[in-house]
Formats: C-alpha cells, sequence, structure tokens
C-alpha cells in the first residue's frame, strides 16, 4: 500500500479512532508513523495558536437585537436563495426584475390571454425605479399558493429532474473562466398578491404623499403569478477567490447561465389594467418607467428587461435564431445575452466581453 | 400570511439553535467576542433579508457567512487599528498581571495578522474547524467534498504555521 496522504494523517489525527486499511498501514508503517506525529504536533500548534477569549452569549437579546434591526424583514415578501451578502444592487435588480414582469405579465392576463412572450425588449430603470418597485410590497400582501424549492443541487442531472428543465450546455467557455460549475434549481412557484388599501395608505403616507384615487374594487384584488421552474448554471469556483482579492468581489461568479419557463399571470376582483395602471402611478415609480412600460409594442409577446440606465447599454442581437437583448460591452467588466424561444427565457451573463456572451449563447445546446 | 408567520418560527428557531456557533467563529475569528457579536447579528439579518430560514442549506451558510464576513472585518485596515489600540489599552489595564497577559496578547495578535493574510479558503476551513465544527459541517460550508477536508487542512495549517512565522522573523 502506498503511504498515506498528509490530508488522510489529518484527518486521522481528529479520528483516532478511525480503522480501516488506512489505520493497519499506520500501525505498521514507520515513515507514516513519523509523518503522523508531525502533523498531529502541527494541529496542536495550530488549536493552541487559535484560541480565543471566552464567548459568553445571550441569545434572547441577541435575538430581540437582530428582530427589531430594520433590514430584519424582507422587503418584498419573498427572499432569494443563492445571493450573498454586499449583493444588495443586484437584489433590488432582481426585484424590480419580478416586478415588473409581474406587472407585464399581469397586463397581459387582461381578457383571460395568456402571457407567452416570445421576444424581449429592454426597460430602461433608475435605481430609484428598483426601489419603488421592490417597496410595492407595502401596498399588499404576497404569499405563496406554491413555494418555491430553491435548491443547490449536485449536478445538470439532479437540476433537471428537480426543474424538469432540460439544462443547457456550453459548448467553450472564455479563456480565464472556471469550468467549476454549481448548478441551482427552482421549481415552479405561485405567489398572490393582494392589494390592501389600508397598507397602501399607510405607505403613502409614509412616504408623505397622497394615495392616487383608486378604482372600484381595488381593495382586497388579487394578481396571482407563476414562475419558473428554473435552473442556473454558476461557473467559477465560489469557495476559492484570488489569494489578496476582497472575498466579496472574489464569490461573484464569472459566468451565469439561467433558463426558465415564461411567467404567467390573473387577476380577480378588477380589471388587469386597472390594477397595473394603479400599481404604477404610486409615489416612487418615475412617469418615465410607466411610460416605457406602457410603451412596449405588443405586451402580450414581450417580456421586458430592466436595465439600469446609468450601467449598461442594451442592443438587439440575434440569437439561436431569435431577437435577443445583449447588455453591456467588449471590455470584460460585464455583459449579458436574454431571450426568449419556445416559451423558455434564457440568459448568459457574466464578467466577460459582450462578444462572448453572444458567442456562448449561440452555441448552447 | 401563514407562510410569513411560519417563516419568523423558522428563523426564531434557526438563531437559538445556530447563534452560538455563529458568534463562535467570529470569536475565534477575531479574538473579540463583542466584535464577534456585531458580525454574528449581521450575518443573521442579512441571512433572514434574502432567504428562507427552512432552507436546508441555512446553517452551511451561516457558518460560511461568519468566517468571511469576520475575515474581512480582520483585514480592515482601520478596525485593525482601532482593535490594537483597544488591546494596548486593555493590557495597560491588565498592568497587574504584566508578562503572561503581555505575551497572550501579542501570540493572539500575531495569529490574526497571520490568519488575515491567509487566503480566504483557508483561513475559513482553520477557523471552521477551530469553532468545533465536524469534517461533514466544514465540507458544507464551504462547498467541498468531505475527503478533502483533511487536505485543505493541513495544508492551512502549513500555510499559517509559515505566515506566523514570517510575521515574527519581520
Amino acid at each position: 500500500m502506498a503511504h498515506l496522504s498528509e490530508g488522510t494523517l489529518r484527518r486521522m489525527v481528529d479520528d483516532p479512532d478511525a480503522h480501516g486499511a488506512d489505520a493497519r498501514h499506520l500501525e505498521t508503517c514507520q515513515d507514516c508513523q513519523a509523518r503522523f506525529k508531525s502533523v498531529a504536533d502541527d494541529a496542536r500548534s495550530i488549536t493552541s495558536l487559535l484560541a480565543a477569549p471566552a464567548l459568553n452569549v445571550d441569545v434572547a437579546a441577541a435575538f430581540d437585537r437582530v428582530r427589531s434591526a430594520p433590514t430584519a424583514r424582507p422587503r418584498f415578501g419573498f427572499r432569494l436563495p443563492v445571493v450573498r451578502p454586499g449583493s444588495r444592487p443586484m437584489v433590488l435588480a432582481f426585484a424590480g426584475a419580478v416586478a415588473l414582469v409581474a406587472l407585464l405579465a399581469t397586463a397581459i392576463a387582461e381578457g383571460g390571454n395568456v402571457f407567452a412572450p416570445n421576444t424581449v425588449t429592454p426597460v430602461p430603470v433608475t435605481v430609484a425605479d428598483m426601489q419603488a418597485l421592490s417597496e410595492l410590497g407595502a401596498y399588499g400582501t404576497f404569499s405563496w399558493t406554491t413555494k418555491p424549492q430553491l435548491q443547490v443541487v449536485t449536478g445538470a442531472v439532479e437540476a433537471a429532474s428537480a426543474s424538469g428543465l432540460r439544462i443547457p450546455t456550453v459548448a467553450k467557455l472564455p479563456h480565464g473562466v472556471s469550468s467549476t460549475i454549481t448548478y441551482g434549481a427552482m421549481t415552479k412557484a405561485v405567489a398572490q398578491f393582494t392589494f390592501s388599501a389600508d397598507k397602501a395608505a399607510a405607505a403613502a403616507a409614509q412616504a408623505g404623499k397622497p394615495l392616487p384615487n383608486m378604482p372600484a374594487g381595488m381593495d382586497g384584488a388579487q394578481l396571482t403569478v407563476t414562475v419558473g421552474p428554473a435552473v442556473a448554471e454558476i461557473f467559477g469556483n465560489l469557495n476559492a477567490p484570488a489569494s489578496g482579492s476582497d472575498v466579496t468581489q472574489a464569490n461573484l461568479p464569472q459566468l451565469v447561465v439561467a433558463e426558465s419557463s415564461a411567467p404567467v399571470a390573473s387577476s380577480q376582483q378588477v380589471t388587469v389594467k386597472q390594477f397595473v395602471d394603479y400599481l404604477l402611478s404610486q409615489p416612487g415609480i418615475s412617469p418615465q418607467l410607466t411610460a416605457a412600460i406602457k410603451g412596449i409594442g405588443d405586451p402580450s409577446t414581450t417580456l421586458p428587461i430592466p436595465i439600469p440606465v446609468e450601467y449598461a447599454t442594451s442592443s438587439s442581437v440575434d440569437v439561436q435564431g431569435v431577437k435577443g437583448v445583449a447588455l453591456g460591452d467588449n471590455t470584460g467588466v460585464g455583459a449579458g445575452v436574454i431571450w426568449v424561444k419556445n416559451g423558455v427565457v434564457y440568459a448568459v451573463a457574466g464578467t466577460i466581453k459582450q462578444s462572448d456572451a453572444v458567442d456562448i449563447a449561440n452555441h448552447l445546446t | 400570511m401563514a407562510s410569513t408567520r411560519s417563516d419568523d418560527e423558522s428563523f426564531e428557531a434557526l438563531f437559538r439553535t445556530e447563534y452560538a456557533r455563529v458568534a463562535g467563529i467570529a470569536n475565534r475569528v477575531l479574538g473579540d467576542p463583542h466584535e464577534a457579536e456585531d458580525v454574528a447579528q449581521e450575518v443573521f439579518i442579512d441571512f433572514h433579508r434574502l432567504h428562507s430560514a427552512s432552507a436546508q442549506y441555512a446553517p452551511a451558510w451561516l457558518h460560511r457567512a461568519a468566517a468571511h464576513a469576520a475575515l474581512n472585518r480582520l483585514r480592515g485596515a482601520r478596525r485593525r487599528q482601532k482593535r490594537e489600540l483597544a488591546q494596548a489599552s486593555d493590557e495597560n489595564a491588565n498592568i497587574m498581571d504584566p508578562q503572561n497577559q503581555l505575551e497572550v496578547n501579542e501570540d493572539r495578535r500575531q495569529v490574526r495578522r497571520a490568519l488575515a493574510r491567509l487566503a480566504p479558503k483557508p483561513a475559513a476551513v482553520l477557523v471552521l474547524r477551530a469553532s468545533g465544527l465536524s469534517y461533514a459541517e466544514v465540507a458544507q460550508a464551504l462547498g467541498v467534498g468531505i475527503g478533502q477536508v483533511g487536505t485543505l487542512l493541513r495544508r492551512a495549517e502549513s500555510a499559517l504555521r509559515k505566515e506566523v512565522t514570517r510575521g515574527t522573523s519581520v
């Protein structure tokens, strides 16, 4: 038998009762015994170096402090699974994107039509717009009729089985992008938003603005949105940032390939147009954003993609034989492509050049 | 509404189960119980803002975030200077127990300076294991296979020893 590896010896230091082939080898191999002693001495000395002053926690008092922290409650009635601390703009962008999709999907549902987008269009948004959209949670109650099951899975097979989607394969990675993939999957979820006149009045009062005139039946009106299933392939060694770099930055993925069934929506009690018009008239949402959403040519087939106005330039590109939206530039700072094909929304984005993003998108199989 | 209440309850249960351990990880990094509790509470607030408390990955996420948040804080030059000043004044206050206390404080400072110089992953594996996490828990927190933990730990210990030696010889 070959000599034991340093890692095996280290594990045996922590598990002195281990038995099996490794333990039998150690019993008879003088060389490994000497190395074991050295590994054990190192381990002991590091443990003693890492000694820390005693910590006596008052869990109840700590919980009270956390519970009373203003940011402890979710802003939009739901939480995200994979976004890390320090990614607040991403969370805002995501909340804004979901709100926009919900609004548009709602608009489409008018007359009982099914929202089945086959193209995407960029809608410029400001950070203030996204914040205002994410605050729409203050105008009613979000609940999940079917909760999303979000999970990090072990591989493509499990991702496919958890989501029911076919997992896309990237033909060739750009230079410098790690081939380590983390797979995420989300099952289909159904969310309900129930508008509350009382909550809306309170939210408007807090913002120091009058509540716009409400259409009859708006109080208690319900919006039901179905999202997912979805999968994401996250490229990059998320656990091993470059030495000396900032941890938060280094943990950002280099490339994300995501795929989701298009959202579907319906409403009760008021027409969907009334619902959308009323939500878009709330204080804080800019007239420009309202105009941009209302200006979408054929909303029954168009998915709006919120683009922060100050960050990204967008252009129309051909992807997989359909029209998509390309974001970012060729500096490598960040770029992405989003398109819809056969009722599925695809996105490729990362700290890569736009030309690489388009190339990956076109060769996705 | 029911789902919101139930998530709040799950969060409280998660907090009660994991808080001491999360604060312990931060304390292992920072060597400062008060600052460690600050970090632990920030980690829970971030978690609650973004994640469901019933998520299976919740403990692993918290452990990893505690290690990284505390290491980030350790690396912050301003805070480090502040901490060292505070420790210096502690030493003055403890003048009745001079030599021993000075040596302990100096050792702690040195090892934490060395820890701050390590790459994030080895630093995290060291503090998570030193905080009493099992190999399986360390593996989950860092997203690696359990079979890799021994190797990562051994390499991290060698790296820390080198850094401590480098720190003392400079």
